[in-house]
């Protein structure tokens, strides 16, 4: 934090002493700790404002604003951030470098806050969570002394919103799904592709409409076999990104119950999923699961998908 | 186990020096194809869509030298730090034996034990032998370093157009027969001799610019169209930073990485892979020498660069330099970068021009 940086959130508190408001846009890194964030400021007694769901005009003011070659997914990001500047006193925007397991996330996560300030005029607000490094915990102290609050009322924020958010996604029930008689799809991608309805194209509510129950990736329970998987011989290679090992030991999960078909959804652009897709495809193929590979971006037409859905519960 | 026969990722004029690396353990070694629009296509065509295009281009490489009777693969992971580098070697294995090739791929991690034991495994060399080949290696790596800098001296100070080319393209076939250390002191001194004697106009005005970016794609001249050799004969000398001594000065010396981190904080506060950072500690620091252009090069949708270019961007607006940035893939033509560069050097010439104004 420079020293600029520090002086102006000095006066914004001290000068004039209404409820703060933090912005924080819904979109990307946000789907990684869902419901968390919001609870946590709210918690510490600022006022949250919370981007809307992504539209057709976020998207279209992040594409005219971010890079070219940068995913899809980014260009999102920013136009959410553009959404929210001007309406609030801080965006925050964390850099997510490593986490609990010390594993890394998205290399371009670790610019967001440098490209974030260079983007909007609102200042940000930013923490690095590098757990290789640091706690998770303490991480949070840092953050709190930036915004004067002291260890206590961070302890007991981050008790508040780690409770609401395990209360508020204990709500999807895999157990149920998975007992359904409907022919389940699986969903595999990042939250950031599988919560987000515009960016996915409502691909969970056309597959229900077309008679499947689908499944995300991520709802999928992971039981403590992570320590088996280990010595068995895997056939792909040992990602140094959280969501690669989080991906695979789910798929490997999920082959254990009977599945109708995959799909694997990816924001144009994405380098990871370039790597991940491989081995995503290669799993389902020798588990003879039949597989479909989407591609969204900014031009992607409902049309076109719901064609290629059809098509695709058809071979089934 | 059949005998290895070893063929490794081609790079630029650096694959000359690796080429001995592996002779000199006594290994069989076929070299990997010379790039060009063929075997990018022909690599393309296997490689996933979306991947970065070094290692599409590498793939490419491989696949003559295989039908030659290579059936070893030496490839080096984790250069690039968090980038997806990490992973060429395994999505290079599964796709090469997907494609129905019988391949032993060797892909070690950038440590100088695990190096040793990989060679040490493969060839039965002994220790002084590996010794003596490493410092083979690294002789002839830093004369190609040391004449490519040379050419981007006499390049745009030359005055029979395309006799630096000339000499650069002999010296490095001759460097690559070269098989004996005890003969390289000799030749070393025969090719400097010869540029050397490059008649030159001296003491020239000439606009500067510098190459930053990619270390693949900045360092291969069959990559970036020769970009290097195009801007010198248009009378602009080129500098560049990044080459293999560079990168492994970077690895044995991590405080430089410190020096990076400490110069661009006001623009970057982190890592973000890959040789992001030091695109812009580049460019300030080529500002700052007062050049007249920056040229940033990159494969299409590298993450780490396609990070920074934003703050490259900015940088550009804040201060004014010229400044354009190229991504290369299997589909750019060299009639499209063509134009661009001489487009750029029309406002490089000017820009130069009203400096001194």
């Amino acid at each position: 934090m420079g020293i600029r940086e520090k002086q102006i959130l000095h006066c914004s508190i001290s000068a004039n002493y209404r409820l703060m408001t933090i912005g924080i846009p819904k979109a990307l890194i946000y789907w990684k700790q869902p419901y968390f964030w919001e609870t946590f400021f709210e918690n510490l007694g600022f006022k949250v404002l919370l981007s809307p769901p992504t539209n057709k005009e976020i998207v279209e003011m992040g594409v005219k604003v971010a890079d070219p070659e940068t995913c899809f997914s980014n260009k999102v990001y920013w136009g959410h951030l553009l959404w929210l500047d001007g309406k609030c006193d801080y965006i925050f925007v964390p850099r997510l470098k490593a986490n609990g397991e010390k594993l890394e996330y998205c290399p371009k996560l670790f610019g967001l806050p440098d490209l974030a300030k260079i983007l909007v005029k609102t200042p940000i607000l930013t923490e690095t969570f590098d757990e290789r490094k640091e706690k998770f915990e303490k991480t949070l102290e840092k953050l709190g002394k930036k915004l004067k609050k002291n260890k206590e009322e961070i302890r007991k924020a981050r008790e508040l919103a780690s409770l609401k958010e395990r209360e508020l996604k204990e709500k999807q029930e895999f157990s149920q799904k998975i007992q359904s008689e409907k022919r389940k799809i699986v969903l595999v991608s990042h939250p950031y592709n599988l919560y987000d309805d515009y960016v996915n194209l409502r691909v969970k509510e056309k597959l229900e409409k077309l008679g499947a129950e689908p499944i995300f990736i991520d709802e999928v329970p992971i039981k403590s076999q992570i320590s088996n998987l280990k010595s068995q011989n895997l056939n792909w290679p040992k990602f140094h990104w959280e969501f690669g090992k989080e991906i695979m030991g789910k798929i490997q999960e999920i082959l254990n119950y009977n599945i109708a078909g995959a799909i694997e959804i990816s924001s144009f652009g994405c380098g990871c999923d370039a790597v991940i897709k491989e081995f995503v495809e290669k799993t389902f193929k020798e588990n003879k699961v039949p597989f479909l590979y989407l591609m969204i971006d900014e031009q992607a037409g409902e049309a076109g998908i719901q064609t290629r859905l059809e098509a695709f519960m058809d071979t089934i | 186990m059949k005998k290895p026969i070893i063929t490794f990722a081609r790079w630029g004029n650096y694959t000359i020096a690796f080429r001995t690396l592996f002779e000199q353990l006594g290994l069989e070694v076929v070299p990997p194809e010379k790039t060009n629009s063929q075997t990018i296509a022909e690599g393309a065509k296997i490689a996933p869509e979306m991947y970065c295009f070094p290692m599409k281009v590498t793939l490419g490489n491989y696949l003559p030298a295989l039908k030659k009777g290579a059936n070893t693969i030496f490839m080096v992971q984790n250069v690039g730090g968090s980038c997806r580098q990490r992973y060429y070697g395994v999505i290079q294995e599964k796709v090469l034996k997907e494609a129905g090739h019988d391949i032993n791929f060797l892909d070690f991690r950038a440590a100088p034990k695990d190096i040793y034991s990989a060679i040490k495994k493969i060839s039965n060399a002994s220790f002084w032998q590996i010794i003596k080949a490493g410092r083979f290696f690294f002789k002839k790596l830093r004369l190609i370093e040391k004449i490519e800098k040379m050419a981007q001296y006499y390049r745009p100070r030359e005055i029979e157009k395309g006799i630096t080319d000339k000499i650069l393209t002999e010296s490095f076939s001759k460097l690559e027969e070269l098989k004996k250390e005890k003969d390289f002191p000799k030749l070393k001194r025969e090719i400097f001799k010869k540029l050397s004697e490059i008649k030159i106009e001296k003491n020239k005005d000439l606009p500067k610019v510098a190459l930053v970016g990619e270390i693949y794609t900045v360092c291969d001249p069959t990559i970036n169209f020769e970009v290097e050799s195009k801007l010198g004969k248009e009378g602009i000398e080129v500098h560049r930073e990044m080459d293999i001594t560079y990168h492994l000065k970077k690895l044995i010396f991590p405080w430089k990485d410190w020096i990076i981190q400490r110069k661009i904080n006001p623009y970057l506060k982190s890592t973000v892979g890959g040789h992001g950072r030091d695109a812009i500690y580049e460019m300030l620091h080529y500002i700052k020498e007062d050049f007249d252009g920056i040229i940033h090069l990159l494969p299409m949708a590298c993450m780490p660069e396609v990070t920074v270019r934003p703050i490259l961007e900015k940088i550009h607006l804040e201060d004014g330099i010229p400044f354009l940035s190229l991504s290369l893939d299997e589909q750019s033509a060299e009639a499209g970068i063509d134009t661009r560069l001489e487009a750029f050097i029309d406002v490089v010439r000017d820009y130069h021009k009203n400096k001194r104004l």
